[in-house]
């Protein structure tokens, strides 16, 4: 039977003190609904709670370049989550 | 982007950096001016004393960005070659962390794509650093680089 949704697989990654929050660096995750990069966020910040508390100093990016929250998502993108950055 | 490559350097790397040989690689006879920013650990942060630092990067999309910082310097200033590294790991008090090196025909040039490169870099490059203290240690306050508000990208259909 032919399906009306389309199953997706993103890589997620975290970094710094995120990174510390989820307890590792990286995890695949699939979904079978259409969703954002906002909605992928919702989602880790119910499993781990403190994350939300970080969502306004955090930007994202999509197979790497910033992206916006409101950005959708297919099959084999590479999200990651990004604390501000202090590099130099 | 379309600049041609120049025989730059961007990398990330673990173990020290070689000054010398950087500024060395991007002068060259038709050039008069090499500019160089030497970033290095310092021995206190906020008066508190650094026992040592620990980078982590996104290292393909730091990489990326190094590259981008490089190519938007070709298309801003007239240089020549212009080399970006940065450590990741420990790194103890005094160790370079970050290096660049940028040579011109003229000084100007040079002095104005450096200070761009390494001002740049510290906002938008996703590296981050880890102080250790004597009684703990914190994630560095950072920058927040820019992003796009609300524009969902274009993607070729696959």
């Amino acid at each position: 039977m032919p399906s009306v949704s389309q199953t997706i697989r993103v890589k997620v990654l975290f970094f710094g003190r995120l990174k510390e929050i989820v307890g590792h660096a990286e995890e695949s995750l699939e979904f079978s609904d259409a969703a954002t990069i906002e909605q992928l966020f919702a989602h880790f910040a119910t499993r781990s709670p403190e994350l939300a508390k970080f969502r306004s100093s955090l930007v994202a990016s999509c197979n790497q370049e910033f992206a916006a929250w409101n950005t959708p998502l297919h099959s084999g993108d590479e999200v990651a989550f990004l604390p501000p950055v202090s590099g130099g | 982007m379309s600049t041609p490559l120049h025989d730059d350097i961007y990398k990330l790397m673990r173990e020290p950096i070689d000054l010398a040989a950087l500024a060395r690689h991007v002068r060259a006879p038709e050039d008069g001016a090499v500019v160089t920013f030497d970033g290095f650990v310092r021995n206190q942060s906020h008066n508190r004393p650094t026992l040592y630092l620990d980078y982590e990067a996104y290292e393909s999309m730091a990489l990326a960005k190094m590259r981008e910082i490089g190519a938007h310097l070709h298309e801003k200033y007239r240089i020549h070659r212009v080399a970006i590294v940065h450590r990741l790991g420990r790194l103890e008090i005094g160790e370079t962390s970050v290096f660049i090196a940028v040579s011109a025909p003229h000084r100007a040039a040079a002095f104005d794509a450096c200070r761009f490169a390494i001002d740049t870099l510290k906002r938008t490059v996703p590296i981050w650093k880890k102080e250790y203290f004597e009684d703990g240690a914190v994630w560095a306050d950072g920058e927040l680089p820019p992003a796009p508000a609300a524009t969902p990208r274009a993607k070729p259909a696959s």
